[in-house]
């Protein structure tokens, strides 16, 4: 097995009267067990220029074909483009449902139930060229 | 405004052939700004148990259209075996087990109005006993983001 962990930290001094610090790390295991999750897409790049909805992880195809809903898999997605004036944003969908906003210098991470027809998608704002970063964890 | 950070970093020494160490930060802004940070927060504690049935842990909201919020869940269960089910709009994305957490910039937005269920966050645990899960959400300035008093 392999370790993997995944820290996040939040903070900030000014949101509330007193700071805000939440830290948590998460050991990434497979479902129910503590064993580490031993299989990864590895972390890849891609460059889109297209403002139609996109499938980004296809559930049903290559590596992510493995993440089925009763097994642990770990998703994290960055949009590595520049926040430019704050308009241009991806929308993360998860099949139909759009889950939210990745502006640029965003990220998120989520567990993912994966399955048939589970993909995750994305929709840019324009057509202009959107870069994003993403990894699969995944037993 | 304010300045509110959001951080991670995933290590692992054994995973691949080559040590993974990766890091990002964003700083979390109003929708459409490039300076105004987001200036509303919420955190919470609650122990869900399994009843069968899911419940909102975030209620989607009629006035937060085109609104940035991003969303922290974390599972502070013990037990490995232990999960919960986080959904959306009954799409389920995926199970937080025992110790996990996830954070996810969240369409809060709530389009049959405030209890109308679309885009709640839902959790559901389905084994185990009551398992507390922490949650923060930090959102934008432009509109009063509580559920709307229905009485």
């Amino acid at each position: 097995m392999a370790t993997t962990t995944a820290a996040i930290t939040i903070t900030s001094t000014d949101i509330m009267d007193n700071a805000v610090s939440i830290s948590n790390t998460a050991t990434l295991t497979t479902a129910g067990t503590d064993t580490g999750l031993t299989e990864t897409t590895g972390l890849a790049r891609k460059k889109f220029a297209t403002g139609s909805n996109t499938v980004l992880l296809d559930s049903g195809a290559g590596i992510a074909a493995d993440v089925t809903a009763d097994k642990s898999a770990k998703v994290y997605i960055r949009n590595i483009n520049s926040r430019g004036d704050g308009t241009k944003y991806v929308t993360i969908l998860l099949t139909a449902v759009e889950i939210g906003r990745l502006y640029g210098g965003d990220w998120m991470f989520f567990p993912w139930s994966g399955g048939s027809g589970k993909d995750v998608e994305f929709t840019a704002s324009d057509s202009t060229e959107t870069t994003l970063e993403f990894m699969v964890f995944h037993e | 405004m304010a300045t509110t950070t959001a951080a991670i970093t995933l290590t692992s020494s054994d995973l691949l052939t080559d040590a993974l160490a990766l890091s990002a930060s964003a700083t979390l802004y109003d929708d459409g700004t490039t300076a105004t940070g987001l200036t509303q927060c919420m955190t919470g504690r609650v122990k869900v148990h399994v009843t069968g049935g899911s419940f909102d842990l975030i209620p989607a909201l009629a006035s937060a259209e085109d609104q940035t919020q991003y969303v922290y869940i974390a599972n502070k269960d013990t037990t490995a075996a232990n999960y919960v089910i986080i959904s959306m709009y009954n799409e389920v994305i995926g199970r937080l087990y025992a110790g996990d957490w996830m954070f996810i910039p969240w369409n809060a937005y709530d389009p049959g109005g405030d209890d109308s269920s679309k885009n709640d966050i839902e959790v559901q645990a389905l084994v185990g006993g009551p398992q507390a899960i922490e949650y923060a959400v930090f959102i934008e300035t432009s509109a009063t983001n509580l559920d709307a008093s229905g009485d």
